[in-house]
């Protein structure tokens, strides 16, 4: 397959900031996540692909002709960029009927594929409210309309899932996915590995600027797992409980927090533990009242990653 | 898309956009200061119509032309690109098939003609209720439209240049009151060619020259040393200001690189 989006040795400063350092990668049709914790370089990313920003060194193109100052090119291209920032005095229809002039489209045209954007994600009964009026919710479905109307082959979103509520995220998570049924090209940002996970099993992890790895989901999983664990365990009798891990080779540390209720295991499977724990409820009637893990996030495997 | 066909569309979405804001409600409503100070001197002047023409003029100049139009130049010429990137709403103009320099001449367009719209209401309302008694002379709709023509350009001339400040830099309000109620009103004292650096020279030179007065004290002291220069080179120059410094923004506007805060 022929990389729709592609990037060779793309760097990018603020400054003295660095916010996109040396990354070089391929983006083939279908769904792409771009995974990383914020300010890890996602939107910078994302801005060098629309043609926001110019590159500092390297280049950055979509279909081979690179994004900077080429307007021709956002003829097929959607953006949804990530801040909440509208032309607030407009109602929605006229967000995106007003942009869709760009492209040239005839009047009755423009009418016809606001309206059906807009319907596409459920704003037709409120498309003549002025979008200030909006809620966080419509106002990111009707930035989204605004990408998709023009019926672009390459869709970037950037954080499009944000602020939206369980249903509107499930919706939109259809949405997009197809887009990828119809043959096209997403690439979508995210720092929440499950709101990835459900939309592709590609992804992109960035960190610092950089890409750590890429591959399919369950490689990003697999190196979830392989990062030790923080499980963090309140017990009415937390010694009593650590001893029943003492010899447990899944085991790594155990520590006892400052209010003398709380054990922190570390351990590389978590799985094995979980079965310790209800094994200690069951069988020596160990009371638990909490269980949290306090670095399961993808901060936490970041950190792993770059410290490996 | 050609920059032309783009403008127009640039030009379509702004012009109904800029119409809405708050910003334009509150300008509209300056535009109609010189309407009531026409109704009172009207009243107070009832049947002089010498006097009422000099207070016409005194509108014109001291009102419209050195502060309605500067005013209105200075908060939309230096919005044209500032608004997009404090807004953080220029994403949607640049991820379109728009070339850059449409942005500028659609955004230049749409706002030069909403400030001529509320500048030529203001004007034409306050301008006939203070010649009402000449409303049967042709010669007074060639004033008319003479005065309005002189600030349309001036509108065109120091949107263009406040455009370019805009662009080069963050805040370029500050400047730009210096330079529209500063330097515009101490340079054109100033005798021989030095005046010539001001935008409103030109714009005055436009304007029939009374030495010694003719229309009122306040206006003698107004062309007070002004050397004018001939019409049609005002003219020129006028437009050559505005054609200069709206090129200079497509080109900054085309090479920079807006980061937003975020």
């Amino acid at each position: 397959m022929t990389a729709v989006i592609s990037a060779v040795n793309l760097s990018k400063w603020y400054g003295n900031v660095l916010g996109l350092n040396d990354v070089s990668l391929e983006i083939e049709a279908g769904i792409t996540g771009l995974l990383g914790p914020n300010g890890a370089g996602k939107s910078t990313f994302m801005k060098l692909a629309t043609g926001q920003l110019k590159p500092n060194i390297g280049t950055v193109a979509i279909h081979g002709r690179r994004t900077w100052n080429a307007p021709d090119l956002f003829r097929t291209v959607g953006f949804c960029p990530e801040p909440d920032a509208f032309y607030e005095d407009v109602t929605g229809f006229e967000f995106v009927a007003g942009l869709l002039r760009f492209y040239g489209f005839p009047k009755k045209e423009i009418g016809e594929r606001a309206a059906r954007a807009l319907d596409i994600v459920d704003l037709s009964k409120d498309r003549d409210r002025l979008i200030r009026g909006y809620s966080r919710g419509m106002r990111q479905r009707v930035k989204f309309a605004q990408a998709i109307a023009h019926d672009p082959e390459v869709l970037i979103l950037d954080e499009p899932l944000s602020g939206l509520d369980p249903l509107g995220k499930r919706k939109l998570i259809k949405l997009i996915k197809g887009f990828k049924d119809e043959g096209r090209t997403v690439l979508v940002s995210s720092h929440v590995l499950p709101e990835i996970e459900a939309l592709t099993s590609q992804v992109v992890l960035v960190h610092q600027g950089k890409v750590l790895a890429q591959g399919d989901v369950p490689y990003i999983r697999d190196l979830i797992e392989a990062h030790p664990h923080m499980i963090s365990v309140r017990s009415s009798d937390p010694r009593r409980l650590a001893a029943r891990f003492v010899g447990d080779p899944a085991v790594l540390k155990m520590t006892f927090g400052a209010d003398g209720r709380t054990l922190v295991v570390e351990t590389r499977n978590r799985d094995h533990l979980f079965g310790g724990l209800t094994a200690a409820v069951l069988e020596a009637g160990i009371e638990v009242e909490e269980i949290s893990s306090p670095d399961d996030n993808l901060q936490a495997v970041f950190e792993y990653l770059v410290g490996k | 898309m050609t920059i032309r066909s783009a403008a127009r569309e640039v030009f379509g979405f702004f012009f109904v956009l800029v119409r809405r804001t708050g910003r334009t409600r509150t300008f509209a409503l300056l535009g109609l200061i010189p309407v009531a100070l026409a109704v009172v001197a009207r009243v107070f002047l009832r049947g002089r119509s010498g006097d009422m023409a000099a207070v016409s003029t005194e509108i014109l100049m001291v009102f419209f032309l050195q502060f309605y139009i500067i005013i209105l130049a200075l908060f939309f010429g230096t919005s044209i690109a500032a608004e997009e990137v404090e807004n953080r709403t220029l994403v949607y103009l640049i991820t379109r098939p728009v070339p850059k320099p449409a942005i500028v001449f659609g955004k230049f367009a749409a706002y030069s003609a909403l400030m001529g719209g509320m500048t030529a209401l203001g004007l034409a309302i306050s301008f006939f209720i203070l010649n009402a008694a000449r409303l049967g002379e042709p010669a007074l709709y060639a004033t008319f439209f003479r005065y309005l023509g002189v600030l349309v350009l001036g509108i065109l001339a120091y949107t263009a240049f406040f455009a370019f400040l805009g662009t080069v830099l963050k805040r370029a309000i500050i400047l730009g009151l210096v330079f529209g109620f500063g330097w515009e009103t101490a340079i054109q004292y100033f005798p021989g060619s030095t005046q010539r650096f001001s935008i409103v020279h030109y714009l005055k030179s436009l304007l029939p020259y009374r030495p010694g007065g003719g229309g009122g004290r306040g206006v003698a002291l107004l062309l007070f040393r002004l050397e004018p220069t001939a019409p049609l080179l005002a003219v020129l120059a006028l437009v050559g200001i505005t054609a200069v410094f709206l090129a200079l923004t497509c080109v900054l506007f085309r090479a920079k690189e807006y980061l937003s805060e975020d």
